[in-house]
C-alpha cells in the first residue's frame, strides 16, 4: 500500500497513477460520454415530440373554454403535469450526469492535493462515482414511479434515493475538501501544481492541448458573455410575458375568436421556444468549454502518435463549437439546426471516446512496465 | 499550492459542496411544492376563465408567473454556482500558467472567487424581501466573472511558456 506522500508523489507526474485517480478520471469521462449520449438520444426522439403534446394539450384546454368543461380543462392539465415531468427528469437526468462527471474528473486531478491516506482517498472516490452512476437514473425514474408506495405526500421512493445520492456525493465531495483543507495545513507533501498541468505547454501532447486550451477558453468567454446578453435583454425588453400571452389565451378563448386564439397560441410557443434555445445555447456553450479545458490536461497521456491526438483534438473542438450553434440554428431553420446540434454533440461523444481509449492504452502500457508518457 | 490556487481551489470545492447540499434540501423541501403549485395555478386560471370569472383566472396566472420566476431563480442560483465552481478549480489548476506574479494571481482569485459565490446569491436573493440587495449583488459579481475570466483567458493566451 502506498504511502500518504508517495502516493502524492506519483499522482503530482501522471494523472493516473493511482487507482484512486484513475476511478475518478475514467468514471469521470465514461459519466460525461454517457450524459451526452443521453442528451443526444433525447433531444432526437423525446423532445421535440414532447413539446408538440404539451402544445397540444394546451391547445385542447382552450378550446374547453367557452363550454365551461371544467373537468376536461382539469384532465388536460393532469396530462400537462405527466409531459412537463417527462420532460424535466430527462434534462436533469442529462445534466447531472455530465455534471457529475466533470467533478469527478477534477477531483481526479486535485488528487494530489488531498491529505488523506490512499484508502480513505479510493473509497470516496468510489463512493462519489457509484453515487455519481446511480443519482441519474434514480432522476430518470422519477416520472415512472411517481407516489407508488411512497411514505411522503409530494415525493416519491425514485426522488428519495436520487436526494440520498446527491447528499452522499456531497458528503464525498466534502471529504476531498477536508482532505484539500489539511494540504492547506501543512499536512500533505507540500507539492506544487501537478506536473502534467505545468507541462501541458510543452512536449508530447502540446499541440492537441493547445488546441483543446484555446477552443474550452474561447467557448467559455462566449458562454459568459452570451448570459450577460441574455440577462440584460430580459431586463430591457418589452416583449409580451408569458404571464400576458396566457391571458390573451384564455380571453381570447373565452369570446370565442379563433384567429386571436390561434395568434395568441403561436405567440405562446414562439416564447417558449425562444426561452427553451436561449438556456440551453448559454448551458451547453459553457458546457463545452468546460469539458475542453479539462481533456487539454491530460493530453500528454493520451497513447496516440501526435497527429492522431491532433485529430481527436480538433474534431472535439468543431464538436463543441457547434453543438451550441446548432442549437441556435433551431430558430431560424428548425429541425436542420437540431441535426447540426445532435451530429455535432455525437462528434464530441467518439472524439472522448477515442481520448478515453488513448489513456487506457497509456495506463496499460504504463502498468505493463513498458509505457510511460506518450 | 500558491496562494492563488488555495483561493481558487478550496473556495471552488467549498462552493460544490454547498450547491450540492443546497440542490438536495431544494429538491426535498421546495422543488416539487413549487411544481405542483404552479400547475396548480396554471391549470385553476384556465378552469376559472371556463367558468366565466376572468378575473379570477388572471389572479391565477399572476400567481403561476410569479411562482415561476421564483423556480428560475431558485435553478439558476443551483446551476450557476456548480457550473461557476468548476471554473474555479480548473483556473486554480491553471492559475500558474497565466505567467502572473504573486500578487496578481492573488488579485484575481479573489475577484473570480467573490464573484462566483456573490452572483448565484444575489440571483437567490431576488426572491423575497432582499431583492434590491439581491440585483445589487448580482451585477457587480457577474460583472466580476466576466471580467476575471477574460483576464484569464488573455494571460492564457499570450503566456505560452
Amino acid at each position: 500500500m502506498l504511502t500518504q506522500v508517495t502516493a502524492a508523489i506519483s499522482e503530482h507526474t501522471a494523472p493516473l497513477a493511482s487507482d484512486t485517480q484513475r476511478v475518478l478520471a475514467i468514471g469521470g469521462i465514461l459519466l460525461i460520454a454517457s450524459g451526452m449520449l443521453f442528451g443526444d438520444i433525447f433531444a432526437m426522439f423525446a423532445l421535440h415530440p414532447n413539446n408538440a403534446r404539451i402544445g397540444a394539450a394546451m391547445y385542447t384546454a382552450a378550446g374547453l373554454i367557452p363550454t365551461g368543461d371544467v373537468d376536461g380543462i382539469l384532465a388536460q392539465f393532469m396530462a400537462i403535469g405527466g409531459f412537463l415531468e417527462f420532460r424535466g427528469t430527462k434534462v436533469d437526468t442529462h445534466s447531472h450526469i455530465i455534471h457529475m462527471g466533470y467533478i469527478a474528473l477534477l477531483l481526479a486531478m486535485l488528487q494530489p492535493w488531498v491529505a488523506l491516506s490512499p484508502r480513505v482517498r479510493h473509497r470516496t472516490a468510489w463512493l462519489f462515482i457509484l453515487c455519481a452512476a446511480l443519482m441519474p437514473p434514480a432522476i430518470f425514474a422519477i416520472h415512472y414511479v411517481g407516489l407508488a408506495y411512497s411514505p411522503l405526500q409530494d415525493i416519491g421512493w425514485a426522488s428519495i434515493f436520487a436526494d440520498l445520492f446527491g447528499a452522499l456525493l456531497a458528503l464525498a465531495t466534502v471529504i476531498n475538501l477536508y482532505g484539500l483543507w489539511r494540504h492547506v495545513g501543512g499536512r500533505g507533501d507540500g507539492g506544487g501544481t501537478p506536473t502534467y498541468i505545468n507541462a501541458v505547454g510543452s512536449g508530447a501532447g502540446r499541440a492537441a492541448s493547445r488546441i483543446l486550451l484555446v477552443g474550452g477558453l474561447l467557448l467559455l468567454v462566449s458562454g459568459f458573455l452570451y448570459g450577460a446578453g441574455l440577462a440584460l435583454y430580459h431586463q430591457f425588453n418589452s416583449a409580451p410575458t408569458e404571464v400576458d400571452i396566457l391571458k390573451s389565451i384564455v380571453t381570447a378563448a373565452a369570446a370565442g375568436d379563433r384567429a386571436a386564439l390561434d395568434a395568441a397560441f403561436g405567440a405562446f410557443g414562439n416564447f417558449q421556444m425562444l426561452r427553451a434555445i436561449n438556456v440551453a445555447s448559454h448551458t451547453h456553450i459553457n458546457e463545452m468549454g468546460i469539458l475542453l479545458l479539462l481533456v487539454s490536461f491530460v493530453q500528454a497521456f493520451v497513447q496516440y502518435p501526435e497527429a492522431t491526438r491532433k485529430r481527436w483534438a480538433k474534431l472535439a473542438v468543431v464538436g463543441a463549437f457547434g453543438l451550441p450553434a446548432g442549437i441556435l440554428l433551431e430558430i431560424p431553420y428548425g429541425i436542420v439546426g437540431s441535426v447540426i446540434a445532435d451530429s455535432a454533440g455525437f462528434l464530441v461523444i467518439v472524439s472522448l471516446m477515442a481520448m478515453l481509449f488513448g489513456l487506457l492504452r497509456y495506463t496499460g502500457a504504463s502498468d505493463a512496465g513498458t509505457g510511460g508518457v506518450a | 499550492m500558491s496562494r492563488a490556487q488555495r483561493i481558487l481551489v478550496l473556495s471552488g470545492v467549498l462552493l460544490l459542496a454547498i450547491t450540492m447540499a443546497f440542490g438536495v434540501g431544494y429538491a426535498i423541501f421546495d422543488e416539487h411544492q413549487t411544481l405542483v403549485g404552479m400547475g396548480e395555478q396554471m391549470a385553476g386560471g384556465f378552469m376559472a376563465a371556463a367558468d366565466g370569472d376572468m378575473a379570477a383566472a388572471f389572479v391565477a396566472f399572476d400567481n403561476f408567473g410569479a411562482m415561476g420566476a421564483e423556480y428560475s431563480l431558485e435553478i439558476h442560483s443551483h446551476g450557476h454556482w456548480g457550473m461557476l465552481a468548476l471554473i474555479l478549480i480548473i483556473l486554480g489548476l491553471l492559475i500558474e500558467r497565466t505567467g502572473l506574479s504573486e500578487a496578481r494571481a492573488v488579485a484575481l482569485a479573489w475577484l473570480l472567487a467573490l464573484s462566483a459565490i456573490l452572483f448565484p446569491l444575489g440571483v437567490i436573493l431576488q426572491i423575497g424581501p432582499a431583492a434590491t440587495l439581491g440585483k445589487a449583488l448580482a451585477v457587480p459579481a457577474s460583472a466580476g466573472m466576466v471580467l476575471g475570466l477574460l483576464i484569464a483567458a488573455w494571460c492564457l493566451a499570450k503566456n505560452r511558456t
